[in-house]
Order: structure tokens, then C-alpha cells, then sequence
């Protein structure tokens, strides 16, 4: 819906994109478990004066699942916020030279450095089997943490998959 | 000027100078803390500088991602997104904008008038400045566009009421502002009271005169009918599902059966339900809410990432001191020194948004602020009320920072939901008054705190 | 040679007795090193979020840090034994297990048996919190069933076997929480640090003892690496201002909160004492809660069976040792 322009087709990246997109419509599911948690949520406390802090951490999980899948969605989707004072009169070949180059020396870098140091933080936690730090909360902290790596390497994937299709773009003068 | 100073300058030229080459502003924010944490460690191996910046130190982005993620708060930006969005193919916005339009028909510039309404509403129900601004938009701007208005006035009116909801408490700005300052949160929330109702009337005030100075802008459209009592019920009855839904968001809040993150998961539900109601939903259109939840939670997000890393370089480079030695050593008087400091945040909002200034810079200008020695009648009940009053102008400064471009988040939501042929320089055009009326309604509280402080010192005795 | 730790805090600078000490060590160790050790703080998510402090000491991504073990029991559960236990020591006796028995040996055990690159240094204590505002009276334990409370660490559990809900809102979060009505009730610290969150403006009923927390420990750590590269003499001007920090830190507990209480008495705040019924039965909650957590978890047990052993011992002290307290 947000898709702010369309990109001319490049086989290899549509692919990817395609496979991107599967697993974001697929997880973009937790938002409707999220409405139904809360709810649940409200009822038991405010109904039954039992309210869960497990049901509460489930909350933030699944919208942190929401957000972290999401930015590799939103990444091929090309909804990324861009000031477009100036972008906007570029001509296209322009254009693909800024992305290419935006993407080898600011994004890349920055994907892949939080990549690897989240491998790291994702281990550490791991390694002790780190739960909730609240007595009543939620087990395998360890596994959110994971979504760190998962989430950066799929968006380190579609930020591949728009460099290729930008290097093609430019090659072909489209 | 040492290494570090000229260092922190650099990072935000180049963050200015990169911004306007159309990389993503997520992007740019946290590729170029990646590229200073470097500098940094090469001049701490080649210059005489203490940065302690390396790869190591970098490690430190992924805790603070992950603290953005373990964040109960920010749960109710995406189930206030996914309100909007379902109720905007609930068929429930147009109705409703539709109706409206009949009861404000004769009026010029009812239609945004109600917009207005409607944000202050919204303001007092969460503050999600997204979710008001994505919500506003979706359900104004199609009926604004074809009854004719002039878009600088429409795309103004939805981005300054969206962002009505950072100051008009619940705000989570004010809690994020006490805790810095080990203010009271319910006094931050009763001082805003006032102030924000009062924005939110000029907004209104400046609406009616527009359109009366300049009818072309807010045309009445031209099947207006008189309202009689046919149309009044026909109203009551359209806008009944809504006003429930927001009765409900609200409600639940105020009766104290879900928290501002709860309702709004209870106000997903509602608008859900409505669709069904309305026979619009099916599992088409929900997998399309979803889709479009996922997407525009994602890109304000991506935000909150590369800014969270930008931050963190610039702190490691010293760019807080930078900036309290430099206020520090001010010559003016006091009211100088306030003014100043209300300018400099002023423009400041240009670039950085709310959180960065309010965890960078607020915690700087308390002790300030507190030496003034200023006689602020906090009558007797308010702790602190020279701060409590000066935390109330920050946050009013920090309203213009969404709507002043280049970096401004209300017009980031707005581009986002609005349709292609929208530009964000016809944003910026429209945004203008309202950003004149809040410098406006800064210098009234300036020269008059009792606007602040009287509620806060009369709401708990 | 110079040192800088670059320390980010759990609790902001301006919150008197959570925050104030570090910073009064921050100031000390300069003067006590002559400059050869400095200390630089960080406010709290500055650089890094509370939780997130132990982490980044350990991995080194900063060299110091200054926390409360509780936050670490998602991580280690006895960790919550070396910041503040249920009906557990007061300052005196705490302090004694902590420098005279074992409990700064297990202290430095439970990090380096989990694999964390740090070195532990008690840097603060503080004397009792409160029990917690409540909208209504809580006469007995029924009155506790279907309360919604904001409850922190061990005591949590507790509650939550007594029939509270419990939440675990952040501080900033929980004057809106009870004036709005979602909870009925909250704990958060001591009577100067509560007033600041305006718990009096809207809520009457202000509980004593507090029986989860009469006293709490606080930590700084510090990157192993970073440690050994220090001199011995830089060491223990570390250790010593801590210890110093420790004094430093109570004192200023014990002093501050009497005038709030008085201001909030005045304004019509009731300030109450759990009566014995209610007492026991938080004890006997908190008795099975300990078992559960010694049966789940073999370091909570060792830690707390030589945490009861000590106890066990100290009592013939204590119990002739002290004048009855007078209310
Ligand atoms: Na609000
Ligand atoms: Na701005």
C-alpha cells in the first residue's frame, strides 16, 4: 500500500523480494495475535483479577517480532522514509548511481555490523538461558534475542537484492 | 577546537548534506554513526583523543535495539496503525468524514475543523503522533481532496492535529521528560492540560478565519444542504460506530480497565468489529491491514534503529558537554538564556526529533534552568514549578520539531499513507501557519506560567 | 597509568540514594587517585539501558558499569539474593555476610561461574523501602485477592501467591497506571524517591515495613581486562571508595526520608504498619517462594542456605543485641 514507487523488473531481485515478502505477510500475523492477547489480557485482569505478566511480555514480544520482520519487508516494499526535497527531480540514472553508493558505504556497513554483534548478544544469552527477569515472566529470552540476527540478515539480503537490481538498472540505462 | 568538537560538528553536517541526497533517513542515520565510530578510533590511535570508540563499542547499538524491542510503550504504535488502517477499509471513515461533512457543510472549513476535533481527541486518548497523523489522513484526506481544498491547508491541518498528541497527556514524551528530570509525572500531565487545549483552539480559530478570508482554500461544497433534523439524525447515526470506537479507546483508559498500550489493542478490536458490522471485512482486507501495519510500523522504526546508533557515536564523541559548556557560557539575562534555549531546540526539531533532544539536551539544561533563580509561583503544592513550567515550553518547542522539515516526523507519517502524486515539499507548504501558531502559543507560556501551573497545584487538593 | 571507567548507571544521577552515591564515588575517586583514575558517568539509557549494563561490562563494549544484581535474575536467579532479599537482613547484618562472611566470595562465584568478564564491587546500600501505596486499607490477607500491583524482583512472587496480579510498569509509567485506575496499587522505592512520582497526590494508604526490600545492595561493575591492567593501588582505591560509598550512601538514606514522610502525613497521607496477621502471611508466602526458587535452581540454594546459615547465627546477636524499636 505504501509502496512509493515501482522499480523496473530484474529477474534475480524479484525473487528475493518475492521470498522477502512471503515471510513478512506470513509473520505480519503476530499483529492479529497481538490484538487478541491484549484483549485477552484485559479480560482476565479486569474480568477475572488475574492478569498475567506472561501474557504482558508476549505483547512486547510479538510486536517486536512485528517490527524486526518488518523492516526487510518494508525494505523491498521501498517504503523506507526518504527526504525527497531534491531526490524526487533526480533523473533515474542518478538516481541508481546515489542508491548504489548509499547502500556499499552507510547501509551495508551498518547491517552487517549489528549483524555480527548480534550474533554475539544472541549467544551470550543463550549460553545461560536467559529468561524473563520477572519471577511469573516468560522463558527462552534467548529466542527473541535471536530475532536480532534473523531480521538483519534478511534485510541484509534485500538490501543485496536492491543493490543488484540498482548495478542491472544502471547497466541496462533504465 | 579539538578533535572530538570538530568531530561532532562533522557528524551532523554530513547527516544534513547526506539527507538531501534521498538515502533513506534510517539509513543515513546510522551509516554515519558506523563511519564516525571509525573516525573516532583513528584519532584515538593517531590524534590525541580519548573516544573509545572501535568495533567493540559499536557492540553497544545491538543492546540499545534491543531495548527499542523490549519496549511495552511503543506496543500501542502498531495496534494504533492497525486501527486506522481497518477502519479505513471498514468503510467507517468515509462515512464518517462524509456525515460530518453534511452537519459542517455551511460552514467554511468545517471539515477540518473537525479534523482538528478529531486529533485533540485522538491526543487524549494515546499520542501515538504516527497512529494520530496516519489515522487523520486516511480518514480526512480523501473526503478534503474532493470537496476541494486547497492541499497545503489540508496536509497542514492533519499533520499539526496528529501531532497534537505529544503534549495533550497521556504523552509519552512528558513521562519520558519527568523521568529524566525526576519530575512528577502527574504534574507534567495536569501542566499540559491547558496548553494543549489552547493550541488546539487556535488551530481551530486560524481554520475559520482562513476560510473565511480565503473561501477558494476551504470551498463549501456545492451540494451543501441546509441541516435540518433529518440530516442531524442521519449524522447521529453515522457517526455513532465511531464515536463509540473512540468512547470505548477512551473509556477504557479513564475507567481504568486497560492501560494506553491496552486500549489500544481494545480500539484494533473495535475497528474490526465495525468492519464486520459494516460487511467490509474479509480475509482479504485483512490480510492487507496487516501487510500495511507491518510496513509502516517497520519504516518508523528503521528510524528509531539508525538513530539509536547516530546517538550513541555522538555521545561517545562528547557532542552532550559540547553543548552545556557552550549554554553555560551564555551573557544574557535570564528570560535571555530561556529564549535562547527555546531557539536553539527550535531548530534543533529541524533536524533531530523529540527523543534525541529530550534525552540529549533536556537533562543538560535542568541544572541551568534551576540557577536562574527564577520566581515561579508553583503556590506551594508544585515541586520544582520553575521546571515543571520550562519542561512545558520545551515540549511545546518540540511540537514545531515534527512539522519542520527537513526532518519532521508528522510529515514522514503523512507522506507515508498519503498518495504518490503528493510531494513532501507540499507538506512542508501547509505545515507553516500552524508551526507560526505554536511559536505563538510558546511565547504565551512564556509570559504566563500560571497556564501551566494553576491545574497541577488545584487537581490533587 | 591513567584509567577511565566509563560507567553508565541504572538509576539517573538526581534520584537521591539510587543515584546520588556513584556519583559522589565518580567525584571521590578523582581526588583520592589524584587524577590517575577517573570516572565518567552515563545516565541511564544514555549509552546503554539499565538491563543491558551487565552485558556490555562483560563483552566490554564499556569498561564499568554501576547496576543492581536483581536486574540479573532473568540471567542468574540468585542474583536477586545480593541486591535485596524478602524478610531479609537489614544494612548491619547484611553488610557483615556481605565483607565478614561469605557473600561477597559467592558474590564474584555466581559472575564467574556464568561466564561473565566482570569484577563485582558492593558500591551502596540503602536502608528500607516502603511496602507500597494502596487505594484502600488492606486489613487482611483477602483484602490482597484480585488487587492489579506493580511489584518488582522476589516480592513479586510473593504477591502473586497471595492472589495479586502483578505488573512490572517502569517508574515513569505508574503515577498514569494508578491514576487512571489500571492498578490498585504499586511499590517503587523509598518514601523520598516515591514522592517524586506523586504516589501522595493521588493515593492515600502508604504501607510500611517493607518487608521485600529492608535493604538493597547496589553494584558497580567492572571489565575484567579492564581490572588487571589496573595497578593494586588503583585497585584498592576502587574497593575503598566503594566501601566508603557504602557508608556514604546509608547515611543519606536514613536521613532524607523522615521530613518527606512528615510533609506527606500532612498532606493527608496514611501512613500505615502491616499488622502481624498480614505479616506472617507475606513471610510464610516469601518461605515457600524460597524453597521453590532453592529447588529450582542449585546456586540459589548455596547462596541461600549460607545467606540462612549466617542469619541463623547472627540472630543470638541480634535478638539481645538491640533495643526494642518504639512506634
Ligand atoms: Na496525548
Ligand atoms: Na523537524
Amino acid at each position: 500500500m505504501t509502496e512509493n514507487e515501482s522499480l523496473p523488473s530484474v529477474p534475480l531481485s524479484d525473487m528475493i523480494d518475492r521470498f522477502i515478502q512471503r515471510i513478512g505477510v506470513t509473520v505480519a500475523w503476530c499483529y492479529v495475535l497481538l490484538v487478541l492477547v491484549i484483549i485477552l489480557q484485559v479480560i482476565l485482569r479486569k474480568g477475572f483479577s488475574n492478569g498475567l505478566v506472561a501474557l504482558e511480555e508476549l505483547q512486547w514480544h510479538l510486536y517486536a517480532i512485528g517490527v524486526m520482520f518488518g523492516l526487510s519487508y518494508a525494505q523491498t516494499t521501498n517504503s523506507h522514509i526518504r527526504v525527497d526535497l531534491f531526490y524526487s527531480h533526480f533523473r533515474a540514472k542518478t538516481k541508481h548511481i546515489i542508491e548504489i553508493l548509499g547502500i556499499l558505504i552507510l547501509v551495508l556497513p551498518f547491517v552487517v555490523i549489528i549483524f555480527l554483534h548480534s550474533l554475539d548478544f544472541f549467544y551470550e544469552s543463550y549460553r545461560i538461558n536467559e529468561s524473563s527477569e520477572s519471577p511469573s515472566g516468560l522463558p527462552y529470552l534467548w529466542a527473541m534475542k535471536g530475532v536480532i540476527p534473523v531480521t538483519f540478515g534478511l534485510l541484509g539480503l534485500a538490501v543485496l537484492s536492491r543493490l543488484y537490481r540498482d548495478v542491472v538498472l544502471l547497466f541496462r540505462g533504465e | 577546537m579539538d578533535a572530538n568538537e570538530i568531530m561532532v560538528i562533522a557528524m551532523f553536517i554530513s547527516f544534513i548534506a547526506l539527507l538531501f541526497t534521498g538515502i533513506p533517513v534510517a539509513w543515513v542515520l546510522g551509516g554515519i554513526g558506523i563511519i564516525f565510530a571509525f573516525i573516532g578510533q583513528f584519532a584515538d590511535n593517531n590524534l590525541d583523543t580519548i573516544t573509545g570508540l572501535d568495533y567493540t563499542t559499536l557492540g553497544l547499538v545491538v543492546n540499545r535495539l534491543w531495548k527499542i524491542m523490549d519496549n511495552w510503550i511503543l506496543v500501542a504504535l502498531p495496534m494504533f496503525i492497525f486501527m486506522g488502517i481497518m477502519l479505513d477499509k471498514s468503510g467507517v471513515a468515509e462515512k464518517l468524514m462524509k456525515s460530518m461533512q453534511e452537519l459542517f457543510g455551511r460552514v467554511r472549513g468545517g471539515l477540518a475543523v473537525t479534523v482538528t476535533a478529531i486529533g485533540i481527541i485522538l491526543a487524549a486518548s494515546t499520542g501515538i503522533i504516527g497512529a494520530s497523523v496516519v489515522l487523520l489522513a486516511v480518514m480526512s484526506l480523501p473526503a478534503m481532496t474532493k470537496q476541494g481544498y486547497a492541499m497545503p491547508l489540508a496536509l497542514g491541518t492533519i499533520a499539526s492535529a496528529g501531532t497534537l498528541g505529544i503534549l495533550i497527556p497521556p504523552s509519552i514524551m512528558l513521562v519520558i521528560m519527568a523521568d529524566q528530570l525526576g519530575l512528577s509525572v502527574g504534574d507534567l500531565f495536569m501542566g499540559a492540560v491547558f496548553p494543549g487545549l489552547m493550541l488546539g483552539g487556535m488551530y481551530i480559530a486560524y481554520i475559520l478565519t482562513y476560510g473565511f478570508l480565503k473561501p477558494e482554500a476551504a470551498p463549501i461544497p456545492a451540494d451543501a444542504k441546509p441541516v435540518n433534523m433529518t440530516t442531524v439524525i442521519n449524522v447521529l447515526k453515522a457517526v455513532l460506530p465511531t464515536v463509540l470506537l473512540i468512547f470505548v479507546v477512551l473509556g477504557s483508559i479513564f475507567a481504568g480497565v486497560a492501560t494506553p498500550t491496552e486500549a489500544s489493542g481494545v480500539g484494533a478490536l473495535g475497528a474490526t468489529l465495525l468492519a464486520m458490522y459494516n460487511r467490509r471485512f474479509n480475509f482479504k482486507v485483512l490480510k492487507e491491514v496487516m501487510a500495511g501495519t507491518m510496513n509502516t510500523t517497520a519504516y518508523i522504526f528503521a528510524i528509531f534503529i539508525g538513530a539509536t546508533c547516530f546517538a550513541l557515536v555522538l555521545r561517545e564523541l562528547g557532542g552532550d558537554e559540547l553543548i552545556e559548556s557552550f549554554l553555560t557560557g551564555l551573557p544574557f539575562g535570564p528570560y535571555g538564556i530561556i529564549f535562547f534555549i527555546l531557539g536553539i531546540i527550535f531548530l534543533l526539531g529541524f533536524f533531530l526529533d523529540w527523543i534525541e533532544i529530550t534525552l540529549i539536551i533536556l537533562p543538560l539544561l535542568a541544572p541551568v534552568i534551576s540557577a536562574l533563580g527564577l520566581d515561579i509561583n508553583g503556590y506551594g503544592v508544585v515541586d520544582n514549578p520553575e521546571l515543571v513550567w520550562f519542561v512545558m515550553l520545551v515540549a511545546m518547542a518540540l511540537q514545531t520539531s515534527f512539522l519542520t522539515p527537513p526532518v519532521g516526523f508528522a510529515l514522514f507519517y503523512l507522506k507515508g499513507v498519503c498518495p504518490p502524486n503528493v510531494k513532501l515539499t507540499d507538506i512542508y507548504k501547509g505545515v507553516i501557519p500552524f508551526i507560526i501558531l505554536q511559536l505563538i502559543a510558546l511565547l504565551v507560556l512564556v509570559f504566563w506560567p500560571q497556564l501551566v501551573l494553576w491545574l497541577p497545584a488545584n487537581a490533587y487538593s | 597509568k591513567n584509567v577511565l571507567l566509563k560507567t553508565p548507571i541504572a538509576f539517573g544521577s538526581h534520584l537521591p540514594a539510587l543515584g546520588t552515591p556513584i556519583v559522589w564515588v565518580a567525584d571521590q575517586l578523582k581526588l583520592v587517585s589524584d587524577g590517575s583514575l577517573k570516572m565518567k558517568v552515563y545516565e541511564p539509557g544514555k549509552l546503554v539501558s539499565p538491563k543491558e549494563i551487565l552485558g556490555a561490562v562483560s563483552s566490554g563494549k564499556v569498561n564499568s558499569g554501576y547496576a543492581t544484581a536483581g536486574y540479573w535474575q532473568g540471567k542468574m536467579p540468585a542474583a536477586a539474593l545480593f541486591s535485596a532479599v524478602p524478610f531479609g537482613p537489614e544494612a548491619g547484618e547484611y553488610m557483615a555476610w556481605m565483607y565478614y562472611g561469605n557473600g561477597l566470595k559467592l558474590y564474584q562465584e555466581m559472575y564467574d561461574s556464568n561466564g561473565y568478564n566482570v569484577k563485582v564491587i558492593p558500591c551502596a546500600i540503602i536502608s528500607p523501602e516502603t511496602s507500597g501505596w494502596f487505594k484502600k486499607p488492606i486489613e487482611k490477607p483477602e483484602d490482597l485477592k484480585g488487587l492489579n500491583m506493580r511489584f518488582f524482583g522476589l516480592g513479586a512472587s510473593v504477591m502473586e501467591k497471595l492472589g495479586v496480579s502483578t505488573t512490572q510498569l517502569p517508574g515513569g509509567e505508574i503515577f498514569g497506571a494508578l491514576e487512571k485506575g489500571a492498578i490498585d496499587a504499586s511499590e517503587f522505592s523509598q518514601p523520598a524517591i516515591d514522592q517524586r512520582l506523586g504516589f501522595q497526590k493521588i493515593v492515600k494508604y502508604n504501607y510500611f515495613p517493607g518487608w521485600h526490600q529492608q535493604a538493597t545492595i547496589f553494584e558497580l561493575l567492572v571489565n575484567k581486562d579492564t581490572w588487571g591492567k589496573m595497578s593494586k593501588g588503583q585497585q584498592a582505591i576502587v574497593e575503598n571508595t566503594c566501601k566508603a560509598s557504602m557508608t556514604n550512601a546509608i547515611a543519606e538514606g536514613e536521613a532524607m526520608q523522615f521530613p518527606v514522610m512528615q510533609k506527606a502525613k500532612e498532606s493527608g497521607v496514611e501512613i500505615r504498619y502491616w499488622n502481624d496477621e498480614m505479616l506472617n502471611t507475606f513471610r510464610s508466602a516469601w518461605d515457600e517462594v524460597a524453597a521453590e526458587k532453592s529447588a529450582a535452581d542449585p546456586f540459589f540454594k548455596k547462596v541461600w542456605d549460607d545467606m540462612s546459615e549466617f542469619r541463623k547465627g547472627y540472630d543470638l546477636w541480634e535478638s539481645n543485641a538491640f533495643l526494642p524499636r518504639t512506634r
